[in-house]
């Protein structure tokens, strides 16, 4: 225990250091109270000798309050695919399925080749910036218990069949639902129209073979509709206990 | 020595302390995000701390790319500039656009735990020289100057700020992708 707090006096020590420093130096040396241009050049503290040089720079920047990159409704972050539009439709199952309004409803897929903006480059290394969270959106419900998204028909990858992430929160952030949105399939389907795009369909997972799906998928298959030149459209209504 | 061509990491930490609209701002909504989050990482409550989700929770590292869409459009803000390091002249010179956001602490019931850090990942330098405790940069793209004059930023190694990656000595095409 008493090292546990050793070491934790040490990392706030070192992470406080550096506002000291620059504290000091406003303090002494650069009378506007700026509060967005401190910064540091030099070592902290340490009574070394080696002189640090004061901010001064012109004010900013001037942040202002974004939601998460996640709260939009047009997902496709540039990947590009067949359109599908998305219409969910939230009820609670505990007041006889009346629409949930105010419920967050975040989604997440993968693209055309079956991979998520969460693999490959953006978990421990550093990442550009925009467009780090394709294919996943979040969007509050309406009166009717809505919401849209547009994004792309999503890819297949090994093991799974063609499906959509949907995790409910209540308003309040609690947790309702989480679960996974499953496309009809075979002769006619849009997902044999997609036809697993670039991969083909070989090797593909039906969903009376996904570990998911298979204990049956009633509740959880969407409609789809439309063609590959005109786009598709999803639709589905989830019932959550809120 | 050699010149070499670099990239410089700062690793920017906020926590309960932060007082600039920017850091407040990043802090106060990468936890709202948190508590979104976890909540897929802890059925039914079972842990409060971000270090003991990590520890018995499979998969739980995922937390730091899933809350980190709560920060992404903060980052957008900055312009590219790289806050807070300063060379010996006393401005901001280094350009960005590539980051990596951490949670360090966190606590589903005590705000004054959470702890996070957005590591920046400057542009390609050229490191010319080593003066006492200043690094002699310039940056990667090939001087304009017919003279053959470089303008170079003194920068001072200091805590939180380190040589990211080592690049391809030629100003190339690879070194100013970034």
């Amino acid at each position: 225990m008493e090292r546990k707090h050793f070491l934790k006096s040490l990392l706030m020590g070192a992470a406080s250091a550096p506002v000291l420093l620059s504290a000091c130096g406003k303090d002494t040396v650069s009378p506007t109270s700026s509060t967005t241009t401190t910064g540091t050049t030099g070592t902290t503290g340490t009574g070394s000798g080696s002189c640090t040089v004061a901010p001064t720079e012109t004010e900013g920047p001037f942040p202002t309050k974004v939601p998460a990159s996640y709260v939009r409704s047009d997902i496709k972050d540039g990947k590009t695919g067949y359109e599908l539009g998305i219409t969910i439709s939230i009820t609670n199952s505990n007041s006889s399925c009346a629409a949930l309004a105010g419920a967050l409803v975040d989604i997440w897929h993968c693209d055309a080749e079956g991979n998520y903006s969460e693999y490959g480059g953006s978990g421990m290394q550093a990442t550009n910036y925009q467009a780090v969270h394709f294919l996943r959106g979040r969007q509050t419900t309406d009166a009717n218990g809505q919401v849209k998204f547009t994004s792309i028909f999503p890819g297949w990858y090994s093991g799974r069949a063609t499906h959509i992430h949907v995790h409910v929160y209540a308003a309040n952030g609690t947790s309702l639902k989480v679960t996974q949105i499953a496309f009809p399939e075979g002769t006619g389907s849009a997902v044999a129209a997609v036809n697993g795009y670039a991969k083909g369909l070989s090797g593909y997972t039906a969903n009376a073979s996904d570990n998911v799906f298979s204990d049956g998928v009633s509740l959880e298959m969407a409609a789809v509709t439309g063609s590959t030149t005109a786009g598709f459209q999803l639709a589905i209504s989830l019932a959550v206990p809120a | 020595m050699p010149v070499r061509t670099i990239t410089l990491c700062y690793r920017k930490i906020m926590d309960a302390s932060a007082t600039r609209p920017w850091d407040k701002l990043v802090w106060d909504d990468s936890y709202a995000e948190f508590r979104l989050q976890a909540q897929t990482f802890n059925p039914g409550n079972r842990y409060r701390s971000f270090g003991e989700i990590l520890h018995y929770v499979p998969n739980a590292e995922r937390l730091h790319f899933l809350v980190s869409g709560a920060v992404t459009g903060y980052v957008q803000q900055l312009n590219e500039r790289m806050p807070d390091v300063l060379d010996n002249l006393g401005r901001q010179f280094l350009k960005f656009n590539r980051f990596q956001f951490e949670l360090i602490n966190s606590d589903l019931q005590d705000k004054s735990k959470h702890q996070v850090a957005v590591n920046f990942v400057s542009e390609p330098l050229r490191w010319h020289d080593t003066v006492g405790p200043y690094l002699v940069v310039s940056e990667a793209r090939p001087a304009a100057a017919p003279t053959g004059e470089i303008l170079t930023h003194l920068v001072q190694l200091q805590p939180f700020l380190s040589i990211y990656s080592l690049l391809p000595a030629a100003p190339d095409a690879s070194a100013n992708a970034g």
